[in-house]
């Protein structure tokens, strides 16, 4: 039952979201509001049938309904509870399921919030939403179905989603003994939360695209569509983030290198979307303020679509090689002609208003010293870096082999060579734009503002030489990092001391409620400098876990001692036991001490998951005493198996990596002030539809 | 008092300056910024790049000894040892396994990984890598894709080793669709 619902909503959601796309597009080119209406209605009803849906499928895990496929290849009776609910994500089809789910949520809420206020986008809103979200259904309806189920026909076992001829349905329960469960690797935080965030990021960003393809289709070619869709991209941007983030979390704490990022092309496929959504909310500011780019920006925010169609493309398609793609399925051909089309249909509306006039700037450069030259410059190093990235992880294996036979794959040393330039140069801009301002900044003024911040960041780099940091990489890397985080601090002060300065008496609740005020006024401006200081905070933890890592490898027996970095380590012994699950744990129990003083215990272990075919798998636990300053990072790699007396281990010092996740948290916390809406912009939500006629023809 | 500029107000320091000049600014900035990034994008390439060849092509051509290359193959999980070295002083974990060759041209990598590893006529190659841990996924049919150079030790002719300093393992159960077979459940399951 829970199979035919499941397939029942999943053809009702892709009937609704065909007739949605249609009947918008035909509505808007006909005028008839009842039409658009009814494609409105259509789009959200797909919202509860994916929901009914995905909720059939976690009903089937819960419930061990072994004959459905997907449920018999991510769970087995030993899969605890937990487990069970996130094995929706676990593998390609249920991920899938839940990345339409998530894609129509949005769909929804945008058509819901902006409805009234944006009336003659809606139609085509409508149209490039549900014709994305009708071709990701498509594809799990007719190529991965995570509804299929077993039968048998004839002593045969098939998998079928309908009931073939002569099948006979097989007991669940019969099937139970083979059952895969979830990959070990997938049973970490990290991951269970890291692909709902990463979808919600990616799926996310169809919301200003599609308004940017409704403003140009319909010829709304104001700043509706940028002012409509702001908050749906910082929110979109802030997942993805998060999910980039969370992703690197896990690598760190369940691959067992002690690093959490390694150029790998599915990363770099959720990284370019990223790079291009941030150059994105630079440059709309441009068009806002100053009437500018207004092309550019409509070449953005398609990249930024693209960008995610072809990260979910690589990664299924079995197109590259990486840790994390999935198999090569049948999907990847359908994915990579959608995502032409799409991209084919967007720069040729683009073309077509740009030929008709429809696009001219309203200003032009004035001034190479200006915010808004300063932003284009930090456009264009996130587009070289999204070129650099995209030519290392995808070009140049795929055009070798096409052109010259042989795949050539590129290294870590190519990213490491190009990107960190790129990236200091992002970040010197980070310090400098926001001291400058519209249309022209003569040097001194810009000279006077930067001083405080140069100073500050000069004292910094003593600080970080007196204590012992020689290498001038490392304090130039860090010079320019810090920079950009002075500015933003000092640019906040200078807020808080404006409005403080109104007052007559100077107490320190005045400036705590200046700073609120400051914030509550200019969220958008503020929220972006705390998000700046995120991406400080995280550069520093960069800069420190790359350069200075330090690792050793040492055999010790019980009572033994390994000392690196002022720490020592000390092996207590080994311990075995069984986990609830049946995995089998090998526990080193050792001793953390500095000078002497126990700071911890730590337990590195080694898991083994018993798999459906009787094997096992292995799966090291790191074990991590984790302060600001650093992380010690310990691994059991080796033991001797009869007597336990001896153990070897690995050891990783990564200083300030825990700066990375506390950055991800400050960029989180200026990404909700920036994107949370202030009483006094909220648009008014009655603009009068033009009677009986909507999409007007431009 | 006014409020708080939202944004900083249109500065009034320099006068524009004519267009063509500002124009020729943003060309030459552009062109330096492109030939910098092109410089950056050409020697990372020239540094990083490593051709991706199967175990056939590594071992039937002289071209790639001494050659940092990429290599795919199938791991034969009987030959695998995890053992520690002193080596400079140090003691270093070293991990050491036989890839097979898997052909080019497949249809279910599962299925290729799965007769690599299995056919006792495959051409292999021998795997060290030193220094790093055991990988967790590093087992019998996995999809091993190694950077790294082949020498010959022991002179020439001798046993062809393949000195691995990135280890990129895919568990083969990630690769192809298994299906359940038929027997009934245990009690109680």
């Amino acid at each position: 039952m829970l199979a035919e619902i499941g397939i029942a909503t999943l053809l009702l959601a892709f009937v609704a979201a065909l007739y949605a796309t249609v009947a918008a597009l035909y509505g808007a080119r006909t005028g008839s509001e009842r039409l658009v209406i009814s494609a409105r209605n259509a789009a959200l009803t797909t919202f509860p049938l994916l929901l009914t849906a995905c909720v059939a499928l976690v009903a089937a895990l819960l419930s061990g309904r072994y004959d459905i496929a997907y449920v018999w290849t991510v769970s087995n009776p030993q899969t605890p509870t937990f487990y069970r609910i996130t094995a929706l994500w676990g593998s390609q089809s249920g991920s899938l399921l839940f990345w339409s789910l998530m894609l129509s949520g949005y769909s929804c809420g945008a058509i819901l919030f902006n409805w009234k206020s944006d009336r003659r986008l809606m139609p085509y809103v409508i149209a490039f939403t549900m014709v994305t979200l009708a071709f990701f259904i498509g594809l799990k309806v007719f190529l991965e179905n995570p509804f299929d189920r077993y039968w048998a026909v004839n002593g045969e076992l098939v998998k079928s989603t309908f009931i073939p001829q002569g099948a006979e349905a097989i007991p669940y329960e019969n099937l139970a003994n083979s059952a895969q469960g979830l990959n070990p690797l997938l049973r970490h935080f990290g991951m269970i939360i890291h692909p709902p965030m990463l979808y919600l990021g990616f799926t996310g960003f169809m919301i200003p695209f599609a308004f940017a393809m409704a403003a140009l289709a319909s010829g709304d070619l104001s700043t509706n569509w940028i002012r409509a869709t702001r908050r749906w991209t910082l929110v979109a941007w802030l997942f993805l983030a998060l999910g980039l983030l969370l992703g690197g979390r896990w690598a760190y704490d369940v691959l067992g290198w002690g690093g959490y990022w390694g150029w790998d092309p599915v990363e770099n496929a959720a990284f370019l979307p990223w790079l291009v959504g941030t150059a994105f909310l630079h440059s709309v500011l441009i068009q806002e303020k100053r009437g500018m780019l207004k092309v550019w920006n409509m070449f953005l925010v398609i990249g930024t679509f693209s960008a995610m169609i072809f990260g979910t493309f690589a990664t299924r398609s079995g197109l590259i090689a990486s840790v994390h793609s999935f198999a090569r399925s049948p999907i990847g051909f359908p994915m990579f002609v959608f995502w032409s089309c799409m991209t084919l249909v967007s720069v040729v509306l683009i073309l077509w208003r740009r030929n008709r006039g429809d696009l001219k700037d309203e200003r032009a450069f004035a001034n190479i010293l200006s915010r808004e030259s300063l932003f284009v410059l930090n456009n264009i190093i996130f587009m070289m870096l999204v070129v650099a990235i995209f030519w290392g992880s995808f070009g140049a294996p795929v055009l070798s082999e096409l052109f010259g036979g042989t795949r050539i794959t590129l290294g870590t040393e190519y990213f490491m060579t190009v990107t960190p330039p790129l990236f200091a140069a992002l970040y010197i801009l980070m310090g400098v734009a926001p001291l400058t301002a519209w249309g022209v900044t003569s040097l001194p003024r810009l000279g006077r503002a930067l001083l405080i911040p140069v100073v500050l960041t000069l004292i910094t780099v003593v600080l970080f030489a007196l204590m012992g940091m020689s290498s001038p990489g490392a304090l130039f890397a860090y010079a320019i990092v810090t920079l950009a985080g002075y500015v933003a601090l000092y640019e906040i002060y200078r807020g808080v001391r404006t409005r403080a300065r109104k007052e007559a008496t100077r107490t320190m609740g005045l400036y705590a409620n200046a700073l609120i005020e400051l914030f509550a006024r200019n969220r958008r401006r503020y929220g972006g400098y705390v998000v700046h200081l995120g991406i400080t905070v995280i550069g520093i933890g960069v800069i420190g876990s790359t350069l200075f890592q330090q690792q050793t490898q040492q055999t010790l027996s019980i009572g033994e001692t390994l000392s690196i970095g002022g720490y020592q380590l000390r092996y207590n012994g080994l311990t075995q036991a069984l986990a609830e699950d049946e995995r089998q744990m090998i526990i080193a129990d050792v001793t953390l001490l500095r000078d002497g003083n126990e700071l911890s215990v730590l337990r590195p272990r080694t898991d083994y998951y018993l798999l459906s075919d009787n094997t096992t798998m292995p799966m090291t636990i790191a074990g991590a005493y984790s302060t600001l300053e650093n992380d010690f990072y310990v691994l059991l790699i080796g033991w001797e198996e009869q007597t336990d007396t001896t153990a070897t281990f690995k050891v990783y010092i990564n200083p300030l990596i825990n700066l990375v996740w506390w950055g991800g948290l400050i960029l989180m916390f200026g990404t909700v002030i920036a994107a949370y809406p202030a009483r006094e912009t909220v648009r008014a939500s009655v603009v009068a539809p033009a009677k009986n006629k909507v999409g007007a023809r431009a | 008092m006014a409020e708080a500029a939202w944004e900083k107000p249109l500065g009034t320091g320099a006068a524009p300056r004519s267009w063509s000049v500002e124009r020729l600014k943003f060309l030459i900035g552009g062109v330096l910024i492109l030939g910098a990034v092109a410089y950056l994008m050409i020697s990372g390439t020239l540094a990083g790049a490593r051709y991706y060849i199967t175990v056939d092509q590594l071992l039937s051509n002289q071209e790639y000894v001494g050659q940092t290359v990429r290599v795919s193959g199938a791991v034969i999980g009987s030959t695998i040892t995890n053992t520690t070295e002193i080596i400079n002083g140090v003691e270093t974990q070293i991990i050491e396994f036989d890839v097979a060759n898997v052909p080019e041209n497949y249809t279910d990598l599962g299925q290729a990984l799965y007769e690599a590893a299995n056919n006792p006529n495959a051409q292999t190659v021998h795997v060290r890598v030193e220094g790093q841990p055991m990988p967790d996924l590093l087992q019998h049919e996995a999809q091993a894709i190694l950077s790294g150079t082949l020498n010959r030790d022991g002179g020439q002719g001798g046993v062809p080793v393949f000195y691995a300093t990135e280890l990129l393992l895919k568990c083969p159960t990630r690769m192809s669709e298994t299906y359940p077979d038929l027997t009934p459940a245990a009690p109680g399951a």
